[in-house]
């Protein structure tokens, strides 16, 4: 499995390896616990946010305990808001449905991106990593799946990211929901996620192919903010992508047309 | 009840959203293009994701310079380090300062 990620974008080598020698349980533990703490910087944006996911569900004019489920069913931040944001503006609930979903359609990417990597897994297992996959458990996933010495110890990494996560997310909720809360604003904590996604995206802009993508991804992602229904993101992944497929396509022809001139 | 119905049919949405590359490619495998846009998923994604939240964040607080001085520090400190954790470690601190010294 580690061998087939030599088709990802090259990133910049890491300091730290995340393989260890230890006995087989503690190695387990390890390799979870170093999940769990890769996740940790995400939680410094995730947790803010999720307490005002939090508090909109009990402010809305919905039942809080709906608001609340948002949580670990819909297990997305940006789609959470918009379901509940439309619900409270009483918005029909065909409109509310699809603009959740429409958010939340990149997840059909993030599937296709630990496909390969968790072939040959459990279904249970494929189905619980899956009902986790989100933003920061797959950044946190592939960053091991890169870096680990095997597949198991790769797994391992991203489920306790990924627990570590979901509990995180729980709490904050839970707590802006029943507490409710003030965040400092002189802290500027909105903008932590956008800097963290900018730190995964910019050791990954190593190839033409890639500097493209991004390129398209963020004109369309600046435009698209005045585009309804919270599709503006879900637009700049789709442009994005396409100038990836293109500038892919035009590199590999450019490649075979090299190939026949030096023949 | 609408509210619940509509909560229920986006969490299953997004599950099937969630699984649907994991099933189809145990079945008959990722079409080849699928395969070749999954490469670029992350930075794609995060990068729509960021210009998108940025650009929401500017047009709603108004004062852009701060922001933008500071994404600008992130990317300069991840390319020079390599390190994903340098976007926060550089960015936060620098909007902090600028947002304490420049007119809002």
């Amino acid at each position: 499995m580690v061998a087939t990620l030599a088709a990802e974008p090259t990133r910049a080598p890491r300091h730290e390896s995340i393989t260890r020698p230890t006995t087989p349980a503690g190695e387990r533990r390890h390799h979870v616990l170093a999940g769990a703490r890769a996740m940790a910087p995400w939680l410094v944006g995730v947790v803010p946010f999720g307490l005002v996911i939090g508090v909109s569900a009990a402010q809305a004019d919905i039942p809080t305990l709906a608001g609340w489920l948002t949580g670990p069913l819909i297990f997305g931040g940006s789609a959470q808001i918009a379901t509940i944001q439309l619900l409270d503006g009483g918005a029909a609930p065909a409109v509310a449905i699809a603009a959740g979903l429409a958010v939340n359609l990149r997840l059909v990417l993030y599937s296709a991106t630990m496909a390969r990597r968790w072939q040959g897994m459990p279904r249970w297992w494929q189905a619980v990593a899956a009902a986790l996959l989100i933003d920061p458990s797959l950044a946190v996933g592939v960053d091991g799946y890169e870096r680990a010495a095997t597949p198991r110890q790769a797994h391992l990494h991203y489920m306790g990211g990924a627990v570590a996560l979901l509990a995180a997310w729980m709490a904050a909720i839970t707590v802006g929901a029943t507490l409710g809360t003030a965040l400092p604003e002189a802290l500027h904590l909105e903008l932590v996620i956008p800097l963290f996604l900018i730190g995964e995206v910019v050791p990954r802009l190593t190839s033409r192919a890639t500097n493209w993508a991004v390129g398209v991804a963020v004109a369309l992602g600046v435009i698209g903010t005045w585009v309804p229904l919270h599709l503006g993101a879900l637009l700049a992944i789709g442009g994005g992508l396409v100038a990836a497929l293109v500038t892919d396509r035009a590199e590999t022809a450019d490649a075979a047309g090299a190939g026949g001139t030096e023949r | 009840m609408s509210a619940w119905i509509v909560i229920v049919a986006v969490g299953a949405g997004s599950y099937l959203f969630r699984i649907s590359m994991l099933v189809l490619a145990s079945r008959v495998g990722l079409p080849p293009v699928i395969e070749r846009a999954a490469r670029h998923a992350v930075p794609v994604s995060f990068a729509a994701l960021a210009a998108s939240a940025l650009t929401e964040h500017l047009a709603d607080a108004g004062a852009a310079l701060a922001p933008a001085i500071a994404v600008a520090v992130a990317v300069v400190a991840v390319r020079r380090t390599g390190s994903p954790h340098a976007a926060l470690a550089a960015g936060l601190p620098t909007l902090w300062v600028l947002s304490a010294v420049l007119p809002a």
